[in-house]
């Protein structure tokens, strides 16, 4: 191989080759946290008008409290904070199982040979765990959002409703976009197994899946058990 | 100008590449240094759209009572000329530097994610023309490039106007955020080794606050725009008057996100000229460090000083006493800019080509416009002066005075090595003159006829209100703006084509990006460099000459070897970015159907997303580069 | 080489042309200065602006200065040796760090002690008004006499003027700029602001406009302003507060108010609501206006020259009006037409509380100088034109045409709505001109 010429000013060779990085993180680690960054100004900004918008309604139905409207007609407060529990509880339950499957594709397990480790170090099953209790809280919003639709509270209702439904809504949809994710792991794990070499890949979308969890968690309490 | 011998060279270099040149592999481009054209290129050709909208306004204001523009059509050029250049024009302008520069100033051989960076490219044009192509046929957005809530909503805005609007500027925010979590990507993670962050260039420094600013800021208007949509096609409430919805909130969430948009327009500049005045003093940046803090504070308290727009409606003295104050203070780090590049100029060694005229250009009318920001910083002043022509007069010191002429700068300065050509001084030097005069007579008077009463937006005054002479001022100068841009564009396209050849780094500049060839081959730097130091092509050594100018014919006849000589490894080029971004505006341009049928909305909608989800999944299984 | 200068002398001639033309506009009248000291809120302003304009020059002189001199003393020579690589100067920049915060320091302390004066709260037997913007027009209340107008403020000079703003669509911004800064209207907010007139003023006119982008007319939504000596306020708002004469054959009820706002406000006011309830002619206090001569003379900028649009004469053409009918107009017949009108304008001059009218108050319409948002002057011929067709006389306008095969701009089809002949119109112009 002949040496380039740079003309101007011969620089040192710093000697390292293809797939360098300077942190030697994977590009796609660094990318998932700035992205994370970003998406928490989203969350931010809906949170911040759910909560401007608190209270603010002329008409019902509310939140935490009872309201009658024109017609004598009584809605009864909205929320209903134990199927919300309940589903917050699989939310976190799947981050967990986000967890074991991130270390059974690391092979973290593989070493020993008990059948507690055989289990651990099954990637499809802790990512069909994870899917699955991912796919049980998206089941119990759709349940919620429907109980409420029926009780008469749309997106259209009132402030509430516009920022309630498009707040939980757009959570809803970022699980439902990490579930997707998932199942696209799982789709690979099937075809042809996921290896350490994988590791990066599971390990983005995880962080991905816990950040959407985290942000769940402070939904839950600004919005279900502050009231 | 030595024609034959440059032309004989140039016929060498064009030999020594043998790039592809067709429109596939322009469409299908993934390399950096090709999408930074594109953006050069289309960037240029909005600021001619949004400059010529700019003229039909000056035009309609020359006089009282002017006929030339019905109000309706006045109301969508004001918005269009503001979404345009901002949009459009400015962060593209500082997104071609951005691609062009970054992987070059830092050692790397591409950005993070290539064809991320490609599709980023195709989304911006693509939303661009969609927000755009209205005006041709009097539907353009209509409700200010701010769009306050509820003068846009469905109940005071029923046409499509606004929702070319909505729906634009969502699909440049994709784009906006994905160069961003590109770029903090490269610069953080694809730095040569000895590249530390404190010998970064302070362009690339810029640059790295301003995607810090994108990333942050372009949530919340998403947010504020998502809003206004589902408002627009869902009938939600949250800018509904009726039921009780608060105008504020779109005014805190659009300017969360448009203060920190106002520094994302100005950095870029402010790094451009950070690298051009310490070239052409032949002087190191004065101060490097208090530059990288004070671009780092700047962008950190752009983040605090929002309310500031909002003087006018009323938060209390409280809140406006708070703002006002964290506003001043961001008056310090900027002015500390000012002084260290005026402190970089002294005591050096001045060449006054036409790069470094725009960028001193910058440091005279940018230092008018943080004069006049400071003077509406104060609450009581700014009652008078907010939604007069003295704010239209402020922010154009700031982003005519400010970005454009350092993003000019920055073209003349890197045309070289973008090109491998210089563009022409003479040229270039009408160019500037005309510009600068252009700006000046056009902007100063409307200092004054905000003073003297004369409020923003509107198509029409009346006679005696003592505004016709300003007005017939900044219509001629608006006319001087045009003769320079039309005489730039001439010098740009004739420098392309057939401008003197350059030699790699022929203004004797310091950082990495000058250590290659002009134009760079397509792999950047043959072997990544070791970096020693801030400015690794100058000899800083007391007593030593600094890198002397080369030029073409010192440098003639070197042979640059191709990727594939030197076993380097390219991204291949791949049309799936392009078509996942078309698929993307076509999925968007489905909401426009909602009002007449809701079926043929989905549909569109519909083919969109199968055609966006289609070439993810092409774009995702394609491998980056061929295996090796 | 020589063609690189050339510029530069075109520049500095262009230079001195701004110069020269920045002399001539010293010359110029501006009756919409900011820098009028006609209040106290303005007074304050613009006192806190000399400080800015003051400290901001000298930045900018300084500054500019210094980037001169070194642009002149650090020109590359051929001689030149290379310069020092200096690369900076903990000194020199903790010094330009400290230097603007202190230049920030004097203007932040007048700024913070002038924002708490202006925002304090209005003394408490201050004029009421309540200012309420409508796309594209003001409406102007007088709570305290039970007057409501429409685009032209009448404000007695030496006594404080609280106003609270509202408006019933989007945002707009209640602006004189002689008088101090503007504030914004809030849907869903009422926002506040008083002043005092300075008590040295004479009589006088100034105007007033939106500064808030308000959609397609914002440019049109401008309003008058007459600072008037206390007396003739007082004749002023006893003639508004009366409801308008008509010397016609029908002596009319006051058609727009209903019974039990009349009822309420008995208590209150029994003088004017005797007077609503019998509009006795001989018994109505004298009408006075801003006088038209003065204003004329004086005040001439107040007085709209906007172009009629297309300008047409002939009674076929849009907008065209025969003003030769104008002559013939009569009152009482325009008054029976005039019911067309009550769909949404008030012929009364008393508030309807909690309900604010869909367009002006025409209650006292002839004592006002302007029409259409201090577009027009208030005339014959325009008030005319207006009517027929105002869509076409002003962007638009949610007036749908009154005159007969009229075209609607905003929807570009003959409205179903419009009657009238050019006669018909010009007998009800001749009943507007008598609602002093």
């Amino acid at each position: 191989m002949t040496a380039p010429t740079i003309p101007a000013t011969k620089l040192e060779n710093s000697g390292v080759g293809h797939g360098y990085t300077t942190l030697g993180l994977d590009n796609r680690k660094v990318a998932i946290w700035t992205f994370i960054g970003s998406e928490c100004m989203l969350f931010m900004s809906l949170i911040s008008t759910y909560l401007i918008y608190k209270g603010k309604s002329p008409q019902g139905p509310y939140p935490h409290s009872a309201f009658t409207d024109a017609t004598g007609h009584v809605f009864k407060p909205i929320l209903n904070i134990p199927v919300t529990s309940f589903s917050t509880f699989v939310l976190l339950m799947s981050s967990l199982a986000m967890v074991l499957a991130l270390a059974a594709v690391q092979e973290r397990y593989k070493v020993r040979v008990g059948t507690w480790d055989k289990i651990l170090s099954s990637s499809k099953l802790w990512l069909w765990m994870t899917c699955l209790l991912g796919i049980t809280f998206l089941g119990c919003q759709a349940y919620e959002f429907t109980s409420f639709i029926h009780e008469g509270l749309t997106i259209r209702t009132n402030l509430f409703g516009s920022t309630f439904f498009t707040l939980t809504g757009f959570h809803g949809a970022h699980v439902t976009a990490g579930v997707i994710w998932l199942f696209t792991l799982l789709a690979i794990d099937y075809k042809r197994g996921l290896t350490p070499a994988d590791a990066t890949a599971v390990d983005i979308s995880a962080l991905y899946w816990h950040f959407v969890d985290v942000v769940w968690i402070v939904i839950f309490t600004l919005i279900y058990l502050i009231e | 100008m030595a024609t034959s011998v440059a032309a004989h060279h140039h016929v060498g270099a064009a030999a020594q590449y043998q790039e592809e040149n067709g429109i596939w592999s322009w469409l299908t481009t993934v390399d950096h240094k090709r999408i930074g054209k594109l953006y050069l290129v289309s960037a240029l050709i909005f600021f001619i759209v949004g400059g010529l909208e700019a003229a039909v306004l000056r035009t309609q204001l020359i006089g009282p009572n002017g006929k030339l523009v019905s109000a309706e059509m006045f109301n969508q050029l004001f918005t269009m000329h503001g979404t345009t250049m901002i949009f459009l024009a400015v962060m593209p302008m500082s997104a071609a530097f951005f691609n062009f520069l970054i992987p070059l100033q830092i050692g790397a051989r591409d950005v993070a994610f290539p064809r991320l960076n490609a599709f980023s490219y195709w989304i911006y044009l693509f939303g661009g023309l969609l927000i755009t192509a209205p005006i041709f046929f009097g539907m353009a957005p209509n409700g200010g490039w701010f769009g306050y809530a509820p003068l846009s909503t469905r109940a005071f805005s029923p046409q499509h106007n606004m929702d070319f609007w909505v729906l634009g500027l969502q699909i440049l925010g994709i784009s906006s955020l994905a160069a961003a979590f590109n770029f903090i990507t490269t610069i953080i993670n694809l730095r040569a080794p000895g590249m530390t962050l404190m010998r970064m260039p302070i362009f690339t420094w810029m640059s790295f606050v301003v995607q810090f600013l994108v990333a942050l800021a372009f949530p919340v208007i998403t947010v504020a725009l998502i809003f206004l949509q589902f408002d627009r096609f869902f009938g939600t409430r949250f800018y509904d008057i009726a039921k009780g919805a608060d105008p504020l909130l779109w005014q805190h969430l659009f300017w969360v996100f448009g203060h920190p948009e106002v520094y994302i327009l100005i950095l870029p500049a402010f790094g451009l000229v950070s690298e051009v005045l310490p070239t052409f003093s032949r002087k190191p940046l004065f101060g490097y460090p208090v530059m990288v803090y004070s671009g780092i504070l700047i962008g950190f308290l752009g983040f605090g000083v929002w309310a500031h727009h909002m003087f006018s409606v009323g938060m209390g003295p409280i809140a406006d006493a708070i703002f006002s104050l964290t506003t001043m203070l961001i008056a310090i780090p900027t002015g500390v800019k000012i002084f260290n590049w005026l402190a970089t100029m002294w005591g050096g060694n001045l060449r006054f080509t036409v790069a470094m005229k725009f960028a001193i250009a910058l440091v005279a009318l940018f230092t008018c416009g943080g004069i006049s920001g400071v003077m509406h910083s104060s609450p009581p002043a700014d009652l008078q002066q907010t939604d007069t022509y003295f704010v239209v007069a402020h922010f154009h010191y700031v982003l005519f005075g400010g970005s454009i002429m350092g993003l000019f700068a920055g073209i003349y300065y890197y045309f070289p090595k973008i090109t491998g050509r210089f563009m022409s001084e003479k040229w270039g030097n009408w160019h500037f003159w005309l510009s600068v005069i252009g700006m000046n007579l056009t902007f100063f008077p409307m200092h004054l006829s905000g003073l003297y009463g004369m409020p923003r937006r509107i198509y029409t005054y009346d006679v005696g209100q003592g505004w016709e002479l300003f007005n017939k001022m900044s219509t001629i100068g608006t006319y001087i703006i045009m003769l320079g841009t039309l005489i730039g564009g001439i010098n740009l396209i004739r420098s392309w084509r057939s401008g003197k050849i350059a030699s790699s780094n022929p203004w004797g500049a310091a950082t990495l990006e000058w250590a290659m060839p002009s134009p760079p081959p397509e792999y950047n730097f043959a072997e990544i460099p070791l970096v020693k130091s801030r400015y690794p092509l100058w000899n800083m050594k007391e007593g030593q000459t600094l890198v002397h100018e080369t030029t073409s014919e010192e440098e003639g006849g070197i042979r640059i070897p191709s990727a594939k000589e030197l076993h380097i490894t390219l991204p291949n080029p791949t049309i799936w970015p392009l078509y996942c971004a078309a698929g993307i505006v076509w999925m968007f341009c489905g909401m426009l159907f909602m009002e007449t049928s809701t079926a043929t909305a989905l549909g569109v909608m519909m083919s969109g997303a199968a055609v966006w989800i289609g070439s993810l999944y092409k774009w995702l299984t394609t491998p980056l580069e061929d295996a090796h | 080489m020589v063609g690189m200068f050339r510029p530069r002398r075109f520049a500095s001639v262009a230079l001195l042309g701004a110069l020269a033309l920045g002399l001539a506009a010293c010359s110029t009248v501006y009756p919409n200065t900011t820098f009028g000291h006609n209040s106290d809120y303005n007074a304050s302003i613009d006192a806190l602006w000399d400080k800015l304009l003051f400290l901001g020059t000298i930045v900018f002189v300084g500054v500019e200065v210094a980037l001169i001199y070194v642009i002149f003393r650090y020109r590359r020579r051929p001689d030149s040796p290379q310069p020092k690589p200096v690369h900076g100067s903990t000194t020199l920049e903790i010094a330009w760090t400290i230097i603007p915060a202190l230049v920030l320091i004097v203007v932040a302390i007048p700024t913070v002690k002038t924002i708490f004066r202006t925002q304090a709260k209005a003394p408490a037997d201050a004029l009421q008004v309540e200012a309420i913007g409508h796309q594209w027009w003001w409406e102007f209340r007088y709570p305290q006499y039970n007057i409501v107008t429409a685009n032209e403020l009448y404000l007695p000079i030496g006594r404080t003027v609280s106003f609270q703003l509202k408006t019933v669509d989007v945002l707009h911004s209640f602006w004189i700029p002689a008088m101090g800064g503007k504030r914004d209207l809030v849907t869903n907010r009422i926002n506040y602001m008083w002043f005092t007139p300075d008590d040295s003023l004479p009589s006088m006119a100034v105007n007033g406009a939106c500064a808030e982008f308000c959609g397609t007319s914002h440019a049109n939504m401008r309003f008058r302003t007459y600072l008037v000596k206390l007396a003739e306020f007082e004749m002023w708002r006893k003639n508004q507060e009366t409801e308008p004469a008509f010397t016609g054959v029908v002596p009319p009820p006051p058609p727009a108010a209903p019974a039990p706002v009349k009822g309420a406000k008995v208590a209150a006011k029994p003088d004017s609501a005797a007077a609503a309830v019998a509009p006795v002619v001989a018994d109505r206090p004298p009408v006075w206006m801003f006088p038209a001569d003065q204003i004329e003379a004086k005040f001439g900028y107040t007085i709209p020259k906007t172009p009629i649009p297309g300008d047409s004469v002939g009674t076929g053409a849009l907008n065209g009006f025969d003003d030769a009918l104008l002559a013939n107009g009569d009152a009482t017949r325009g008054k029976n037409s005039a019911g067309v009108c009550l769909a949404c304008h008030q012929f009364s001059t008393k508030i309807m509380p909690g309900f604010s009218p869909l367009a002006p108050n025409l209650a006292h319409i002839a004592s006002r100088h302007t029409i259409g948002a201090g577009l027009y002057p208030n005339d014959a011929r325009h008030l005319a034109r207006w009517i027929k067709n105002s869509g076409h006389m002003k962007p638009g306008s949610k007036m749908y045409p009154i005159g007969k095969g009229q075209m609607d701009v905003n929807t570009g089809k003959v409205s179903t709505m419009g009657m009238y002949t050019d006669a018909q119109i010009a007998d009800i112009v001749a009943y507007l001109q008598v609602l002093k």
